[in-house]
Formats: C-alpha cells, structure tokens, sequence
C-alpha cells in the first residue's frame, strides 16, 4: 500500500478512517478523536511550523495510520478478552436454560428495561420540547441559539445513553462524543449538523424511547410480578396451612377455597415450578431485548461513519496486521 | 527486511508496557495528565522519540480507563476537541505495585540469559 504520507490533520483523519474501515462504529469515532486530539495539541505545540511541515513527521512520533489503526483494533481485541468474565459454557439444554441466572447480562438488561420508562419520559420530554420552542423560537433572534443549545444537549444525552446501554448490555459505544472539525465555519457546521443524518436519528430516537420504554417496562415489571408470585406461592401455601396468615379475611389456599388443579399438594409445587420456568424466560427475553435495543440504538445514535465517507476504491484497502 | 523485524519484535514486546509505563507515568505525576501531554513526557524520557508510537498509547489509556485503574475527566481545550484528563485510582496503584514485581521478576529472568552471552549458557551444544 503505497498512499502517499498525509500532509494536513483531514488528511490524516481520513486515511485514518479508510484504514479502520469496517471496524466498529464507535471504536471508529474514539479513535479519530483520539488522533484530532493529539494532531491538533502537537501543530498548536509548534506555531513556528506549518501544519504540513507537522504531518510530515507524525509518522515517527503518533505513528501512521495504519499502525494507529491496528493499535486500535489489537487493543479493543485484547480488552474485550481481557474484561469479558471467563464463563464455563453449560453444554446441557438444561444448563443453558437455566444459565442465564449466571450472566450478569441479563440483570443489567432486566433493569436497563425497567429504568426506561423513566429515561424514555425524560428524552421524550426533551425532545418534544426542543422541537416545538425551535420551530416557535425560529422566527425570533433567539431561534438559532435556541436550537444549538438544544442540538448540544441531545448529543450529550446520546453520548450517556450510549454509555448507560454499554454498561447495561456491554455492546460497544462511543466514549468520546463527534468532534466537528473547527475548521467549519459557524454557518457551514450548522448546514453540516442539519444535513447530518445522525442529528435526526438522534432525535427520533430520543422520542421513540417513550413507547419503547413504556413496553420495556411492562413487559419487565408484569413478568416479574407474576413469575415471582408464582415462585413465592407454594412456600405461602404451606405458611397458610399452618395457620400463619390469611389473605383478606379468607384463609389462603385453605380447604374452604374451592379445588381447582393447582389446588392439592401435588398441585402448589407445580405453580412454583411454572413461576422458576416464567422467571427464566423473562431472564432470556431481557438478554434477548437488551442485544437488539443495543443494535438499535447504535443505529440511531451513532454515525456509520461520519461526514465526508471516504471514496469506496480506498476504503477496502488491506490493513497492517 | 530487517527494519521491518525488529519493529515487529518491539511491537510484540511493548504489548503489556505500554500499560505499566502509563500508569508508572501517571503514579509519578502530582497533577491529571491527558494523552498528548503523556505522550511528551515519554518522548522526552528518552531523548525525544519513544520506544512506542505515541498513537498507540491512546486505547491503551482507554482499556486502563475502562478498567476502573484509571479515572477520567473531561477539560474543553482552545486547541482541538476537549481534552480527557487521567488520574490513577486506588485500584490503579496496586496492580501497578503488582505489575512492578512482575516486570522485575521478568526483567532478570530474561537479564540472566541475554547479558551472559559468553559464558557456559552460550554453550548449551
């Protein structure tokens, strides 16, 4: 691969990006901040140089962007190994089932599915406000201001909704938030935002999270409650045959209860029984919620890859192992 | 080629250094350190170029980071996008106490085979 060396920090950044092509999205967007960081503090450092006079010897000193991107993908390769919790596989049907009372995954998903509510309203709210004070605020001097502001505060809450869904379901996102080039004019990054794809995903996202939310959560706390009666039933059967408890005036599972199935001592272990097999399934279904909402929101909330995509003939280029 | 061999047995070395040198770094320093900064004090430790592409210290910084040894802290900069700050944690500082005795123990193992070039090691036929 003979590119020529690049001489301007764009330059760098794309060839940086055509080099990672086909890398995770957001492992893509913390190294080009990583890289404009360190680009732009050495040419700031040098003032008495050009800036391509810099990039001429950032090859020896930051290294060149294919090195810099196998740094990347070794690194991400070798943490995700290094962070993910050495798990025996269960080989049975059985213990896979049950397994996932093992996997932390499925807590953390579990309860991301509950907290959505809370965060869907908020990023609802959000949204919906920030939308309709622009469009009212458009005609007055406020307008833009207004909707810059409101533009910087859906990408922060996007970069920690990213983070809260890493840490949730351990899908990667970004750890750094998009870097415009300040190369932009004012007026040209504005055009730039709107034009951007991500800007009205993000939105889109921010105000789906209401109903996605409100879903997640019932889905959540219905089959938790009922799994976990179900479970707590036959113990509560036996504590009210002793003569422990009663429910509301009437004497809980006791003989005076009509017999139905579930009503006999072969019965009551089976409700518990049924409740272990409801509790582990929501167990999967959290897990299997968590992956997809993680995939969904990577869509929505992150950039395939960011503005100005590199030619298709370069971006396949082989990389430095 | 040469050149190219002896890059890659640095590089195969640096693997595990990269992240001791970093946290002996920021172990040292009184005040946070972002990865530029760090990158100029390793340049300047050895004479203005480093053992290891200052490129490849940044996702290291991060898989520290991400790990709990390091904490972070974001400062808006003139010069580009806002830099991140690192500190070492409490966590940080013992596994690099751990890490220390492990690279020593390494360092003589290996000293103990290479600086004897001459003697009966040498003669092992």
């Amino acid at each position: 691969m003979n590119r020529s060396a690049p001489r301007s920090i764009d330059q760098y950044l794309r060839q940086l990006r055509e080099e990672l092509a086909g890398a995770d999205s957001a492992l893509i967007q913390d190294a080009l901040y990583d890289a404009e960081e360190y680009l732009r503090a050495e040419v700031a450092a040098h003032p008495d140089k050009s800036e391509s006079d810099v990039l001429e010897l950032i090859a020896s000193t930051y290294g060149a962007p294919d090195e810099v991107a196998g740094a990347y993908r070794d690194t991400e390769i070798k943490v995700k190994a290094a962070m993910a919790t050495p798990r025996k596989e269960p080989h049975t049907a059985l213990g896979k089932f049950f397994g996932v009372f093992l996997d932390p995954r499925a807590y953390t998903s579990l309860f991301f599915m509950l907290l959505a509510l809370a965060t869907g309203i908020i990023y609802f709210v959000l949204a919906v406000a920030g939308l309709s004070l622009s469009a009212g605020f458009s005609v007055l001097i406020i307008g833009v201001p207004f909707f810059l502001i409101f533009m910087a505060v859906c990408r922060v809450v996007s970069l920690a909704e990213g983070r809260l869904i890493e840490a949730m379901t351990g899908v990667r996102m970004p750890r750094r938030p998009v870097y415009q080039g300040a190369a932009l004019g004012f007026w040209a990054r504005i055009g730039e935002m709107l034009r951007d794809r991500r800007t009205w995903s993000t939105i889109a996202y921010l105000i789906l999270m209401l109903p996605i939310g409100i879903v997640y959560f019932v889905i959540a706390v219905a089959g938790l409650s009922v799994s976990l009666s179900l479970i707590v039933a036959p113990i509560a059967t036996v504590l009210a045959q002793a003569g422990w408890f009663g429910v509301g005036g009437i004497e809980a599972f006791s003989d005076a209860q009509p017999a139905w199935a579930f009503h006999t001592g072969f019965g009551i272990p089976v409700l518990g029984l049924a409740g272990l097999l409801l509790l582990t399934s929501l167990m999967h279904l959290a897990r299997g919620i968590g992956r997809l909402h993680a995939m969904f929101a990577k869509t929505m909330l992150v950039a395939r890859s960011a503005p100005g995509t590199p030619e298709p003939a370069e971006s396949g280029a082989p990389l430095a192992a | 080629m040469d050149d190219s061999n002896e890059r890659k047995f640095q590089k195969e070395l640096n693997g595990g250094l990269v992240g001791l040198v970093l946290l002996a770094v920021l172990a040292e320093s009184n005040e946070d350190l972002y990865g530029y900064e760090i990158a100029k004090r390793l340049a300047n430790a050895n004479e203005g170029t480093s053992i290891f592409k200052e490129g490849t210290i940044y996702p290291v910084l991060r898989a520290l980071s991400a790990g709990n040894l390091l904490t972070s802290r974001i400062v808006p900069s003139y010069s580009g996008p806002p830099r991140r700050y690192y500190r070492i944690t409490e966590q940080g500082r013992s596994v690099l106490a751990e890490w220390k005795l492990i690279w020593a123990s390494t360092r003589d193992f290996v000293d103990r085979f290479t600086e004897t070039e001459n003697s009966e090691i040498g003669h092992s036929s």
